[in-house]
């Protein structure tokens, strides 16, 4: 009887397990069969579930007609210089809050930084580009780098915390004994043990600068200078969209962030469970 | 000459403290400023202070009804919240035991977590088109509708098309956080639990939800602020329509900022999206911790 009542709670465990495996990648699954499909076919009705024939020739489109790979190199720009920036800033200041730990300035510089992400972004945006439009510096692609790199290091810091946090301070300190300074110690010492911690906060910050549309939208005007979000935003047009080389290039937009997520995945969700804050 | 390790840790901080206060808290204050102005993209000489006026008008105005996208916002936000919160719980308890595979498997369904709103809102506006989707082929199938669904043009199926999308973004979510959480229970606990008697349900209500309570509270409190900030779904989807019947305060303010360039009253949607999280998260919060103390 027990027996009987367990393999059925596992099957239906099992049936659960599919069901949100289902529902979590079928869209995904979806988008990537619409964009190796002709254009023709995506337009027939009834739909087809299946390709009747594989065919390239939306992601042709995209790199040829709709010149796809200037936007992925811009992109990539964006996202590396701002989340490398990120990485850099977010460990000094994160090592230093969890140092001082102990001083009452540590819970309140906390908070500071836990109040940029309740405030909803658009409130700053129109302000922040007036600033950097009087400064004449719109429409270039290192500054908004750095501008996302901003928009990431809060929460990037509060991340890094809570790595540092785990690292006890007396391995510094029996280092600084065997004659390391305390620059030494953090660099030789701690740096490496917050391996993880690091990865964590790159993979954090290049999937959100990667993934972001509106600032950029505001901040780039002319259209070699476009981020993939921005070109896939224009691809959106009165006439409605064309599905084939929008499927083509969602899935381009989400390659990089697969990757990350692939290796980062382990990482990101301990920083995600030690940090806490941002979705 | 040996540097003070603290004034070691004020060098380190100083960077971010600058770069924040100047990309973040500056612009908000300014934000702030220009919710009371007359600030418009088209007008900018003719900045001028005009007192609550922005308020009012964003209030009373007939073409985008105030009590409707409020109304709206609640829908979106609890609905979405409320479905995120429960089908995550449920996936981190599934997960919770190991099973072969559990790491591959994880890392299929967590990943939503890292797509953008805005493709989010595309890929679910393909499934949900009117003529071509993938949901109207398969309902059709299954011979539970006999016409097509026009998911996103029509004032009864916008809503709950958008909440669907929203919820696929936020199980992950919760599931993370759910399960480190479930994670963190003494086995002792339920080890007690069952020599006292009790079954998986009433271990779970007696012990796990207890124990993980302020995981709950915050994790709920965090999301929930920050569905309340994301229009990026809806403005992909449904850009608020039809007829207003997905405007939601921060689709309305992004509409205001980018179509209209009235920055003024986009702001002043800002704060009042900003004052009304304040007062929820002040009410929840002692809400919560009260639950937390009974128990």
């Amino acid at each position: 009887m027990r027996n009987v009542r367990s393999s059925i709670s596992s099957i239906a465990r099992f049936l659960a397990l599919m069901l949100f495996l289902l529902f979590a990648i079928g869209p995904l699954v979806w988008i990537v069969i619409t964009s190796l499909k002709s254009a023709d076919e995506i337009y027939t009705f009834p739909i087809t579930y299946l390709p009747k024939i594989i065919s390239f020739s939306s992601y042709q489109k995209l790199f040829s007609f709709a010149k796809f790979g200037i936007y992925i190199k811009n992109s990539l720009i964006v996202t590396i210089c701002g989340s490398f920036g990120a990485v850099f800033f977010s460990i000094f200041a994160g090592y230093a809050l969890s140092r001082i730990k102990a001083h009452e300035a540590s819970k309140r510089l906390l908070l500071i930084l836990y109040f940029t992400q309740t405030v909803p972004s658009f409130i700053l945006m129109v302000p922040l580009y007036t600033m950097v439009a009087k400064l004449r510096l719109t429409n270039n692609l290192f500054i908004l780098g750095g501008i996302y790199m901003v928009t990431v290091l809060a929460f990037c810091t509060i991340m890094a915390k809570s790595f540092f946090d785990r690292i006890p301070q007396s391995i510094e300190e029996a280092a600084i004994v065997d004659g390391c300074t305390s620059t030494q110690a953090l660099y030789r010492i701690v740096i490496p043990l917050v391996t993880p911690g690091i990865v964590a906060v790159f993979s954090f910050a290049f999937v959100n600068i990667w993934n972001e549309l509106f600032i950029a939208v505001l901040f780039l005007s002319s259209p070699n200078k476009m981020t993939v979000p921005v070109a896939l935003n224009s691809f959106i047009s009165k006439a409605g969209i064309s599905w084939d080389v929008m499927g083509a290039g969602l899935v381009m937009a989400l390659l990089p962030t697969m990757f990350i997520f692939a290796i980062g995945q382990k990482f990101i969700v301990s920083g995600l469970t030690e940090g806490g804050v941002k979705g | 000459m040996k540097r003070s390790p603290l004034k070691i840790n004020i060098a380190y901080l100083l960077p971010v403290g600058v770069l924040i206060s100047l990309v973040i808290y500056y612009p908000i204050l300014k934000g702030v400023v220009i919710a009371f102005q007359n600030y418009n993209l088209f007008n900018t000489k003719n900045i001028s202070f005009s007192g609550l006026e922005n308020f009012k008008l964003v209030v009373l105005d007939q073409a985008f009804p105030f009590l409707q996208i409020v109304i709206n916002t609640l829908v979106w936000v609890f609905l979405s919240l409320i479905l995120q919160f429960l089908l995550g719980f449920a996936l981190a308890l599934l997960l919770k035991k190991p099973f072969k595979g559990r790491g591959i498997y994880t890392s299929f369904v967590f990943y939503t977590w890292a797509v953008s709103g805005f493709a989010i809102s595309l890929i679910w506006s393909w499934i949900f088109n009117g003529q071509l989707g993938l949901m109207n082929d398969i309902l059709l199938r299954l011979h539970i509708i006999e016409n097509p669904i026009g998911f996103l043009s029509d004032t009864r199926f916008a809503m709950i098309s958008v909440i669907i999308a929203n919820v696929w973004y936020g199980i992950p979510y919760f599931g993370i956080m759910l399960l480190a959480a479930l994670q963190s229970v003494p086995i002792e606990l339920y080890e007690a639990a069952k020599i006292d008697g009790a079954g998986s349900f009433t271990q779970l209500l007696k012990v796990t939800i207890p124990y993980i309570w302020p995981t709950i509270i915050s994790t709920t409190l965090l999301r929930m602020m920050w569905i309340m900030n994301f229009p990026e779904i809806i403005y992909g989807m449904t850009s608020g329509g039809p007829a207003n019947a997905t405007n939601i305060l921060s689709t309305h303010m992004l509409n205001k900022i980018y179509i209209e360039f009235n920055y003024g009253q986009g702001s002043a949607i800002g704060l009042i999206i900003m004052i009304s999280l304040f007062v929820f998260a002040f009410i929840y919060l002692s809400l919560g911790t009260r639950k937390e103390d009974r128990v």
